[in-house]
């Protein structure tokens, strides 16, 4: 899977869990915290669920390192890529 | 509370500390469910006794392998193993010290190095591993509670207590270690349930971090005091399958947890309470959880008092006394009508009178006295719940616990006409957070204008989040949403990101917003955030 297949992913996911967010664009540099209506209970919840799409896990602390919308992608592309 | 509950209602027998809450567990019921947790997909249960064996054992491997006054870092994941370390190593005379495991590693190493934590214990074995310089570098051959003991000249430990550190819900290295005891958390644990008992048919759902002092008594200990039994959550991971998995009757969470189950109506309908704490809970979350039916409890209480001081009893949960009274209580005794306030009901008696309930009035518990300062700072006297003092801290220590063994909370406080307590505000220079964790101001402030070097700026707490508020006559004058706003915005966010990355989410900046206007502050130059946080947009 390339990294732009897991951006879109990464997308579809924050867009169902937080559904104010639909129609939002969300960019590699979008910061979740202050660009976005997640906040920490609803990034819980996208990071969740993209472990399970992606069957991978990221340790829980590394979560509150992921600042930008890129870093997210960055750390599935890097556990997904790991795996294989 | 309907009379088949209320025969439910186990006498409560305050508990000494973990020995006597154990040998309860031995000979009192045994048989009974203590703990339900996680094991190959499916809930299993853990008797009274079982679980006091479990313990017993554990701590004899402890015991074994440690001499008495080691002190053990323990990584809390809330397992069931987590849970059984912290009480076995307690009892074979560990110092202990909760830790949360998600933290980042400059914190956790910090926090080692402030404790004194001579080994650790946790599930995350590579964390450990980064973690094993800091514990020799911290090491020192004797580790014994003689620092703690000289804070304060009423801090003296008997042989049957032992201490247990719980680090102040803050952000950074600056959180101090409190220094608590089994008693004071059993204490505690009582406490609350003399005025909102559970049954040995409740089940409590624990999915509170166990290194805070509310989600150790609030989340667990209190369904142990009561009988109930105790369902481990299984972390972040299954917040949204945590109550459809353990079918709880009772709940602890903080307001952004409840926020979060209601939201995506996670509530399992056995649930019929949950008490609320460790932060300002708006009323709208309050006003949802009654709409489905559940009864919503709200308590105060800070570590230094081993978690609860005051709690509100929604009127189905108001009994006739269900904790022995003893007579040499103040709490127990009328009101001499001074200004020191016990409760009308301070051991569980019924209010005449009572009609409509306000979440936010609370009710003092036992064994605590709560005054108002002329300036309404809150006041708390309780020998049984209070901390020892801060590790190492005697400055600190004695800057907030006077030698009359009153307490200085910081918190600001009202009585209303029924003599209930109402929290309106906070003396000090914290903002607390609806995940039920605290920002101390200075150290935030202080780490962001060192990469802001000559801005001027505070922090303030919107919908719960912190925002950061900078004074730039550009943007302020231009708009939030104007290109000049969003290219300082943007310049902002780089420079504080590196000091954002260190922090756990809930506390990072959620929004930059700027103003043309110099910021307002006192006369002794202390900005005056209540003002600014009422002209906050949206």
């Amino acid at each position: 899977m390339d990294r732009n297949q897991i951006a879109e992913i990464c997308k579809e996911v924050i867009y169902e869990c937080v559904p104010d967010m639909e129609g939002t664009p969300i960019y590699e540099d979008t910061v979740i915290n202050t660009d976005t209506a997640i906040d920490s209970m609803g990034f819980t919840l996208i990071i969740c669920r993209l472990e399970a799409k992606f069957d991978v896990k990221i340790p829980q602390r590394q979560w509150s390192k992921m600042s930008t919308f890129g870093d997210v992608v960055n750390a599935f592309e890097k556990r997904i890529n790991r795996r294989f | 509370m309907n009379a088949e509950r209320e025969k439910k209602l186990i006498v409560q027998t305050k508990r000494t500390g973990f020995m006597d809450l154990l040998n309860a567990f031995s000979h009192e019921d045994p048989d009974r469910t203590a703990v339900l947790y996680e094991k190959s997909g499916a809930a299993a249960a853990l008797s009274r006794s079982a679980f006091a064996e479990a313990v017993m054992e554990r701590k004899d491997d402890l015991a074994e392998e440690f001499g008495a006054g080691t002190c053990l870092g323990v990584l809390c994941d809330g397992s069931l193993s987590c849970v059984l370390t912290i009480f076995a190593a307690v009892l074979a005379s560990l110092q202990v010290v909760l830790l949360d495991e998600n933290a980042s590693e400059d914190l956790l190493a910090a926090q080692i190095r402030q404790t004194d934590i001579d080994c650790l214990w946790g599930s995350d074995d590579d964390l450990i591993e980064e973690l094993q310089g800091c514990l020799t570098e911290g090491l020192s051959p004797q580790r014994d509670m003689t620092d703690a003991r000289s804070l304060h000249p009423a801090q003296i430990r008997t042989p049957d207590e032992h201490p247990i550190l719980f680090f102040t819900s803050g952000t950074t290295s600056s959180s101090k270690a409190v220094v608590l005891t089994d008693a004071s958390l059993m204490a505690a644990a009582y406490n609350g349930s003399c005025k909102l008992p559970l049954s040995c048919e409740d089940t409590l759902l624990c999915m509170l971090p166990l290194n805070h002092v509310f989600g150790f008594v609030c989340g667990m200990l209190w369904g142990m005091q009561c009988g109930a039994a105790v369902a481990l959550g299984r972390g972040a991971r299954y917040y949204t399958q945590d109550l459809s998995f353990f079918r709880p009757t009772a709940l602890s969470a903080v307001p952004m947890l409840l926020g979060f189950l209601l939201q995506h109506n996670l509530l399992n309908e056995e649930l019929r309470l949950i008490l609320i704490g460790a932060g300002d809970c708006p009323p709208a979350l309050l006003t949802a959880a009654a709409a489905k039916g559940v009864s919503v409890s709200f308590g105060y209480g800070l570590t230094e008092t081993s978690s609860g001081v005051a709690i509100s009893v929604p009127p189905e949960y108001r009994v006739n006394p269900v904790c022995t009274p003893d007579p040499g209580d103040p709490a127990c005794a009328p009101d001499p009508g001074g200004p020191a306030f016990a409760g009308p009901d301070a051991c569980g008696r019924a209010l005449e009178g009572a009609q409509s309930f306000d979440p936010y009035a609370l009710e003092i518990c036992p064994e605590n006295t709560v005054t108002l300062a002329d300036d309404g700072e809150i006041l708390v006297t309780g020998a049984s719940c209070m901390m020892k003092g801060y590790y190492k801290q005697p400055e600190d220590t004695a800057a907030v616990l006077k030698k009359d063994g009153v307490l200085y909370t910081g918190d600001l406080g009202r009585w209303d006409e029924d003599g209930q307590l109402h929290i309106i505000g906070r003396k000090k220079e914290i903002l607390v957070l609806h995940d039920g964790t605290k920002l101390f101001l200075p150290e935030y402030e202080s780490r962001i204008a060192a990469v802001l070097p000559g801005r001027d700026f505070a922090v303030l707490e919107k919908n719960g989040r912190p925002v950061l508020l900078l004074v730039d006559p550009d943007a302020g004058s231009a708009g939030e949403s104007s290109a000049a706003a969003d290219k300082a915005r943007a310049f902002v966010l780089g420079a504080i990101r590196p000091v954002m990355a260190e922090l756990p989410r809930g506390q990072q900046v959620s929004a930059v917003l700027f103003t043309d206007q110099p910021l307002p502050r006192t006369a002794t130059g202390k900005v005056k955030r209540w003002e600014l946080a009422r002209q906050l947009p949206g």
